[in-house]
């Protein structure tokens, strides 16, 4: 089941990267949009509808869980298996980024 | 001022009529709501660059969705056959895609198949088993008098509306996801 869960999410989305990564604090998808703008420098912007349907996908894939609500909007978090999920995938963005320097990696 | 305007928009026109919205806006004439089937009622206003979006939910609409599409600037203004309506004016948008509702490929496809597996899937099978089959009953004259007539001339009118329907939406349907799937490489 997990494995299977794991195929699906790696390589990631750059949308789905970004909203795991600002997972690792309790967020809701406003929130999430903005933290996603301010540290890419604008350049990636998740709209309202991809942030609603990511976020949805990924708490019925145990990715993330509810975490609390405020005024009518849910706060999310991220799981022990979305951690794993979100480890794998910045180990191979760190191989990619090393190996696109032209430097290898150790086996 | 109102003025009501007959336009018929399918399943699959969704784009088309989002355009549409967005030129009576500009030209001061703002969307107030819709009738079924094909009746938009606009109210004058000062003319205004305002995009509009669509978004198809079926029946299913959460509060979490809709507070979500508000703190991301989207006005909410009606609904209509399981489409939310939706609008924004271009100046609040510093990018192309805060003016999108969806703003990857995968959940644009999304939205296709979504509205192919709701509201295509069953047309199609209305049209084998309920259409057709009157439609052959019609054709090989089982219906007598005039009130069989009438219904063999119905179906026959639903034959051909059926068809004009089924193959239009089948194809821009499958022609939008087609261009968002080549869009995300896979």
């Amino acid at each position: 089941m997990e494995d299977r869960i794991k195929r699906i999410y790696v390589p990631m989305t750059e949308s789905g990267f970004y909203i795991l990564y600002c997972l690792q604090s309790p967020q809701h998808g406003y929130g999430i949009s903005q933290q996603v703008k301010r540290m890419s420098g604008g350049s990636v912007v998740i709209s309202a509808g991809t942030m609603y349907g990511t976020l949805s996908k990924m708490e019925k894939d145990g990715l993330i869980r509810f975490y609390s609500e405020e005024e009518k909007r849910k706060l999310y978090q991220i799981t022990d298996l979305g951690r794993e999920i979100l480890d794998t995938e910045i180990r191979r963005i760190e191989r990619l980024y090393k190996n696109s320097k032209g430097e290898d990696v150790d086996a | 001022m109102r003025k009501t305007m007959t336009r018929v928009f399918t399943i699959a026109d969704y784009e088309d009529e989002e355009i549409w919205l967005r030129e009576q806006h500009q030209n001061g004439w703002k969307l107030v709501n819709m009738t079924i089937p094909c009746f938009y009622t606009f109210e004058s206003c000062e003319p205004e660059d305002v995009i509009y979006r669509l978004d198809f939910r079926n029946m299913e609409r959460s509060e979490e969705y809709m507070q979500m599409l508000k703190d991301f600037g989207w006005e909410y203004f009606d609904q209509c056959m399981g489409w939310l309506y939706f609008r924004k004016p271009a100046a609040a948008v510093e990018s192309e895609d805060e003016g999108e509702l969806f703003s990857d490929n995968e959940s644009r496809v999304n939205l296709v198949s979504h509205v192919m597996k709701t509201r295509l899937l069953p047309i199609a099978i209305i049209f084998l088993c309920c259409v057709i089959p009157n439609f052959v009953k019609f054709v090989s004259g089982a219906y007598v008098g005039y009130a069989g007539m009438f219904l063999g001339i119905l179906f026959a009118v639903l034959f051909v509306i059926y068809v004009v329907l089924l193959v239009h939406c089948g194809t821009k349907l499958r022609r939008i996801r087609n261009k968002y799937r080549m869009g995300t490489g896979a």
